[in-house]
């Protein structure tokens, strides 16, 4: 836990909006959330609920067109990211806020080795010579555990399988000694035990170098693995944000508290069928008034249909909810 | 080595290709093609004088007879003397061709680095005004028949109608003042009508590097606008371009620009090759077509070196 640690990045309301062919959609809605200096924070939510689009928004990196950020503060270290002009953004950019993306496959430039890019990227933020930044650049490849970095400092992406590229977006992502490292499904699209590999080698850097992690996975057991706080969000906006234990524990809000029932449970006596949360994600384009969860919700009433839940505070060591209607929490 | 033994490899491998592009097009020169006989030959001439003129053509000797002496005319680079006008060939040809590329590079050039340029405005505006703009123009640019674009632009520029900055025909060149003067209004027109289809392929083959991961990994790492053009946009575009530029070279030296060459009236080579067409001219065609199947050959080899320099996954093997 963080609690009274200072606060790292400060996100209010934000709300980011796509045009379509159909009309504009808003694939952030409102979203506020705050990120301590040093925690792990887990972004949780299904395809599609603006988990990715909210970290692309932090660092100012959305696809315009056809998106844009509409409204809202993403405040960092007391600075306002969506104040600066591009310049003082890209000094930001890989050296104070890295990110790291889901396709190690293809986030790599294909053209160049990877100590070229490495270097361009330590030779923009920090003041190196060519030589310093190389050496600069195999140290980082030996802490994320690529074996021979010297020699594969000089390989192109393609020459690497895709647990080696991941390291290799960590190692750049981390070699100027962020404060906060966004890491997008970093390990969605690796095998299972290279996953493991990957994931413990960000929690012992994180811990090494002193920084924030926001995680954003649709993986549970990863968030519980090694997270501190977990947000869970909902068609564009945040449902519920709460410390791990209460979260997984005592979830207040029917959707988390779906999703963490729909998680297969291997030990069970015997595998039956999977709880599933009934109905479908509405359409980002003709969104319901009231509570986006409402017509999914058992536990829906008459003001969940007409008007929409706030994020409460959570006080007294419960999650914050958007809820009318939380579920109560056992005593 | 490596690409040596890969030079070497694709020589040997093109040699069909030579051989198939040449057998088809000698087989259409000798059947469909102009008889010269009767053009050497005056008036009311005689069997006896028919039966000489077509032994000195050759017209007498089988199909593959005359074909196997093409092939040897080939590998010899030995293509007799025009039918026309008793000229070797070679000398025509060495004549001819240094023209044609004069004429035709500063048009090339411009016309693909302007095409990349408007390409780029394009492509860093997509779906702005300038987005629009560039596109539709390029659309007009394209609908517009080569033939309009060279008589408007001649009676734009070398007309009294019109400016009469420029001489309307020919090629009297002497300084680089008078190559200038000469190679304007064929440059303006090429390039007009080239443009636009070089804007439209160049906007999509950037617009497509350009909503690449590792682009916005590069953004995601702070890198500076220019380093992100080079680096990950044109880079990587390399492949598209290389393949679109290198191709036409054989074109553009060989065949020069036809239409250009005959309405400015300009001795290059499209219009030598012209000539021969359709006076029937085989030895002309026949080293004309050989060079332009040769060529393709290299210009081959040439873009398979060349994707080897900038994209490190290709291999030549």
């Amino acid at each position: 836990m963080s609690d009274g640690s200072e606060i790292l990045l400060s996100i209010r309301d934000l709300r980011v909006e796509f045009a379509t062919e159909q009309g504009v959609v808003r694939a952030v809605d409102g979203v506020s959330f705050d990120v301590h200096a040093g925690e792990t924070v887990g972004l949780v939510g299904e395809s599609g609920c603006g988990k990715t689009v909210t970290g692309l928004s932090i660092l100012r990196l959305v696809p315009c067109p056809p998106g844009r950020i509409a409204a809202g503060q993403i405040e960092f270290r007391g600075q306002d990211l969506l104040q600066l002009d591009t310049r003082q953004m890209r000094d930001i950019r890989g050296s104070r806020i890295s990110m790291i993306f889901q396709e190690p496959m293809t986030a790599l430039n294909p053209v160049f080795t990877i100590g070229n890019q490495m270097v361009d990227v330590l030779r923009d933020h920090e003041k190196m010579t060519r030589r310093q930044a190389r050496t600069a650049a195999i140290e980082m490849l030996d802490k994320v555990g690529i074996p021979d970095p010297a020699v594969r400092i000089d390989e192109y992406p393609h020459q690497l399988s895709g647990g080696m590229r991941q390291r290799v977006m960590i190692a750049m992502a981390l070699s100027c000694g962020p404060e906060l490292l966004i890491a997008d499904e970093p390990t969605t699209a690796l095998d299972v035990t290279t996953q493991a590999q990957v994931l413990d080698q960000i929690v012992s850097l994180q811990e090494e170098f002193q920084m924030a992690v926001i995680l954003i996975t649709h993986d549970l057991g990863v968030v519980a693995e090694v997270c501190s706080r977990a947000i869970v969000m909902y068609c564009g906006s945040v449902v519920e944000n709460g410390s791990i234990e209460p979260l997984f524990e005592q979830p207040r809000h029917p959707y988390t508290a779906g999703l963490l029932n729909s998680i297969p449970r291997i030990r069970d006596d015997r595998l039956g069928k999977l709880p599933v949360i009934e109905g479908m994600v509405p359409d980002l384009l003709q969104l319901p008034a009231g509570c986006r969860f409402a017509d999914r919700c058992g536990r829906a009433g008459a003001i969940c249909i007409e008007s929409r839940p706030q994020l409460n505070d959570g006080a007294g060591g419960q999650t914050a909810v958007a809820c009318f209607n939380p579920i109560d929490v056992q005593q | 080595m490596e690409i040596l033994q890969y030079s070497v490899r694709k020589l040997i491998a093109g040699i069909p290709l030579v051989l198939g592009v040449t057998f088809i097009s000698f087989l259409l020169m000798v059947y469909f093609g102009p008889d010269k006989t009767y053009e050497l030959l005056g008036k009311n001439p005689t069997p006896e004088q028919i039966e000489e003129v077509r032994r000195e053509l050759g017209y007498d000797q089988p199909f593959l007879t005359r074909y196997a002496l093409y092939v040897q005319e080939i590998a010899t680079l030995n293509f007799g003397s025009s039918e026309s006008s008793g000229e070797l060939v070679s000398s025509l040809l060495a004549r001819t061709i240094p023209v044609s590329i004069a004429l035709i590079t500063p048009g090339f050039v411009l016309g693909n680095l302007l095409g990349v340029l408007f390409a780029l405005i394009a492509a860093y505006h997509r779906g702005s005004w300038a987005d629009k703009f560039i596109m539709g123009a390029s659309a007009v640019g394209m609908s517009i028949s080569f033939l309009i674009a060279i008589i408007a632009f001649q009676i734009i520029f070398s007309s009294n109608f019109g400016l009469g900055l420029f001489p309307v025909r020919g090629w009297n060149v002497h300084s680089f003042g008078d190559y200038l003067s000469y190679v304007t209004v064929p440059t303006l027109a090429t390039v007009f009508v080239a443009l636009g289809y070089n804007t439209r392929f160049y906007r999509a083959v950037i617009v497509e590097e350009m909503t690449r991961d590792h682009v916005r990994t590069a953004k995601a790492f702070g890198t500076p606008p220019a380093r992100l053009f080079y680096k990950n946009i044109l880079k990587n575009s390399m492949i598209p371009i290389i393949t679109r530029v290198v191709f036409s070279i054989p074109f553009v030296v060989i065949s020069g620009s036809l239409l250009i060459e005959s309405y400015f009236g300009i001795p290059g080579v499209g219009k030598v090759t012209f000539d021969a067409i359709t006076s029937g001219d085989q030895p002309v065609l026949k080293a004309v077509v050989g060079l332009t199947a040769a060529l393709f050959v290299l210009a081959q080899l040439l873009t398979d070196i060349l994707y080897r320099a900038v994209d490190p996954r290709v291999s030549l093997t």
